[in-house]
């Protein structure tokens, strides 16, 4: 009976007071805007201009994408600014790629800016983060008309895929974790505006928290294979001594990278090998038609080996000048040393390195034709 | 249900009591709390299992000397009356403390990541309710809760693939690199993340099989362990040094590493689910805050539960500044070392008084 009287009395008095809640506040998706692409100018030491790409559902839109930019000092006041243009609240629980133009990354501002979307919790880490060669806004504002939409199109050019093999594909996690490993330096994937096209034109490579330099497609292959990526985009190779001149593809099958390190902090020296499997599937030169039996074959592995082995030295020597490790090679020394590691010491590290490149190259096949 | 019975808990039952108990909200900061340690971190959960095994055993010894009695009536028995109840109203103090720490540090968790656009009150309430209704059916349902929990949330160690995936084993590499100092505040912070399986101290009366506990215990707090260590190896493997030293829910860093097609967002789905972790931890510790306060008054109340459930839900949500709030949970996670200490003191008053006590 009691039970009874003040479960009746329970349900009375939630039917009367719901009169008495504050209005429901929650948004309908189709008034969210959530923001796909992000792009950060650099205007002045203290501001930045922010650009963002939210897709536009609404059917009777003429175009498929709303852009704005502003003009701001925090990415988050950006944000604020942004909703006030907008019809839509702006979250960015979506958020798939970041453009930072080459400037704002010279000045040294790309760490702080991502550290701030690593620490917000609607951002998922696997946002990809690309540099652009002039400014985001306009590659953003650009008209791509064989495009869906640009949201799409950068995510999907930034994605990892076999052809595009020397792309570091850097998220925010990878960027952060490249900004804080004593080890390693930042690389992140280039971009430059074409005619209605957008071109991925290297890397950009970083010494600290600036951007030092970008690096040709080539180099960047040889970091992603020396960090031993398994994958590894078609290999064009250019053998060009004694004035034979022999062009070639690899289609690389497998790759697999060995590093030992002598353990020494006086003169650190590295034991490099690596072991790659492909299929030929051009070739220009005079050994053409030569190249059916065993013998032939293995001559020009070896040949590839020695190529390969000099371009790898090649850019090794370039990064000893500039004293910069993007692939992590003094983690080879940190890991048998004991004390706290610090960035001065890789730099010295690298500075001193001697290298042993060993580069065994197999061609599987060279196609069903004789 | 059959709660008249006094020995209700079996095998299984022990096992997963103090596995859950001990698996909490301390495992998705473990990594930041060792992070002193650096790299050299991976292998330190082994070290608390030892630690753990051994601060066991004093507590299942002085338990199965009195074989009907929880450790509040020992402290009684022990201690005579008025000591005894003075301590035994502190420690349920300090559980009613540890269980308000457990679940505040939780909810701001779901509010940063899952629910950043409400206030906490209407969810600590759903999980309050929820948790009383677990404890109110006695022991055996808290166990069978921890089981259940236990197998639900078990395949969330998939989601580690992709983190070592991507990882560089070449950190796991061990170089001990770390001095004395930089060593006891690792174990300091991260021991509080193990705690949880001195709460047998409670539930052993309950126990069908009481020669063998000691032996179910160590298999629970081994499980334990094993996931501790698999996260601190992985968290290694993934991170910078820095990375391991900032930021403060690492697991959650961890699940943000992969993707399905189909779900963009596994952190979310990781740490909501966490919530039957959080639950089984906090249902143990409720139990035994609610026998406390049984034998603190000498009788059994079904409101004392609710009693101490309005205190967690006035400490979680009441405008405290969050700086004294943070100190009163630390405070009380200090005083669970206390705890692990206890038992040896027993020990010792039950040699010394042994002829005394049994007269």
């Amino acid at each position: 009976m009691n039970v009874k009287f003040i479960i009746l009395a329970i349900i009375l008095a939630m039917a009367f007071l719901t009169g008495c809640t504050a209005k429901e506040k929650k948004i309908p998706l189709e008034d969210v805007g959530m923001v796909g692409v992000m792009a950060i100018d650099y205007i002045d030491e203290n501001s930045l201009k922010l650009t963002v790409a939210i897709p536009q559902y609404s059917p009777e839109a003429k175009e498929h994408t709303q852009i704005f930019s502003v003009t701001t000092e925090l990415v988050s006041q950006g944000i604020v600014d942004i909703e006030a243009l907008s019809d839509k609240k702006v979250v960015l629980n979506q958020l798939r790629v970041v453009l930072l133009n080459e400037e704002f990354v010279r000045h040294g501002k790309a760490r702080g800016i991502i550290k701030h979307l690593f620490r917000n919790a609607e951002v998922g880490n696997k946002v990809l983060i690309a540099v652009v060669k002039e400014s985001g806004e306009e590659i953003l504002k650009e008209e791509y008309p064989d495009k869906p939409n640009i949201n799409f199109y950068l995510n999907d050019l930034l994605q990892p895929s076999i052809n595009t093999a020397f792309n570091p594909n850097t998220n925010i996690h990878d960027f952060i974790y490249t900004q804080t490993n004593p080890v390693l330096d930042s690389i992140v994937p280039l971009l430059e505006k074409k005619e209605g096209k957008i071109e991925i034109n290297g890397i950009a490579l970083f010494k600290g928290d600036k951007m030092l330099r970008s690096l040709s497609k080539d180099d960047a292959l040889i970091i992603q294979a020396l960090q031993g990526r398994k994958k590894l985009a078609p290999l064009y190779i250019n053998l060009n001594d004694n004035n034979k001149e022999e062009k070639m593809m690899l289609d690389l099958i497998n790759s697999k990278v060995r590093m030992k390190g002598n353990k020494s902090m006086d003169s650190p020296k590295l034991t490099v090998s690596l072991k790659i499997e492909g299929t030929l599937v051009e070739y220009k030169g005079e050994r053409e038609g030569h190249l059916s039996t065993h013998e032939e074959i293995l001559k020009l592995e070896e040949d590839i080996n020695k190529e390969i082995e000099k371009d790898i030295s090649k850019f090794l020597e370039t990064l000893k000048e500039l004293k910069v490790d993007p692939i992590g090679l003094t983690e080879k020394f940190r890991m048998h040393y004991h004390g706290d590691w610090d960035k001065t010491m890789t730099r010295e590290t690298i500075s001193k390195l001697q290298w042993d490149i060993h580069v065994e190259t197999s061609i599987v096949s060279t196609g069903t034709l004789r | 249900m059959s709660t008249n019975k006094r020995k209700l808990l079996n095998r299984y039952h022990v096992v997963f009591l103090v596995q859950s108990t001990m698996f909490g909200t301390g495992v998705l900061s473990l990594p930041q709390r060792l992070s002193s340690l650096g790299y050299s971190q991976a292998l330190f959960p082994l070290l608390f299992g030892v630690i753990a095994s051994l601060s066991i055993w004093p507590m299942i010894w002085i338990n199965s000397k009195y074989k009907n009695e929880n450790l509040f009536r020992i402290n009684e028995i022990l201690l005579g009356k008025w000591i005894g109840k003075s301590i035994n109203l502190f420690i349920v103090l300090q559980f009613t403390l540890f269980l308000a720490a457990i679940i505040s540090s939780y909810m701001n968790l779901i509010q940063t990541t899952a629910l950043p656009e409400q206030t906490l009150t209407i969810p600590v309430l759903f999980f309050l309710l929820l948790l009383t209704y677990i404890v109110n059916g006695g022991i055996k349902s808290v166990a069978r809760f921890c089981i259940m929990a236990f197998f639900i949330t078990i395949p969330m160690l998939y989601f580690l693939r992709w983190a070592i995936e991507k990882g560089e084993m070449s950190h796991l590499f061990p170089l001990f690199n770390y001095n004395g100092h930089e060593f006891f505040e690792a174990l300091r912070k991260g021991y509080l993340s193990i705690l949880g399986y001195e709460v047998i101290m409670f539930y052993f009366p309950y126990i069908v099989n009481q020669k063998k506990a000691y032996k179910h215990a160590l298999v629970g707090i081994w499980i334990s362990i094993f996931l501790c260590f698999i996260t601190t190896l992985v968290s290694v493997i993934y991170y910078s040094e820095w990375q391991l030293e900032n930021i403060e829910f690492t697991v959650l860093h961890l699940f943000k590493a992969g993707e399905f097609s189909f779900i963009e967002r596994i952190d979310i789905i990781g740490i909501t689910l966490w919530i039957f972790l959080i639950l089984s931890t906090s249902a143990g510790y409720l139990w035994s805050a609610k026998k406390g306060l049984d034998s603190l008054r000498s009788k059994k109340k079904k409101y004392h539960v609710y009693l101490i459930t309005i205190v967690i839900f006035a400490v979680v949500v009441m405008p405290i500044p969050l700086e004294s709030q943070k100190k009163l949970f630390e405070g009380s996670y200090y005083v669970g070392y206390l705890l692990l200490v206890w038992p040896i003191f027993l020990s010792v008053v039950h040699i010394l008084r042994k002829k005394q006590v049994q007269q």
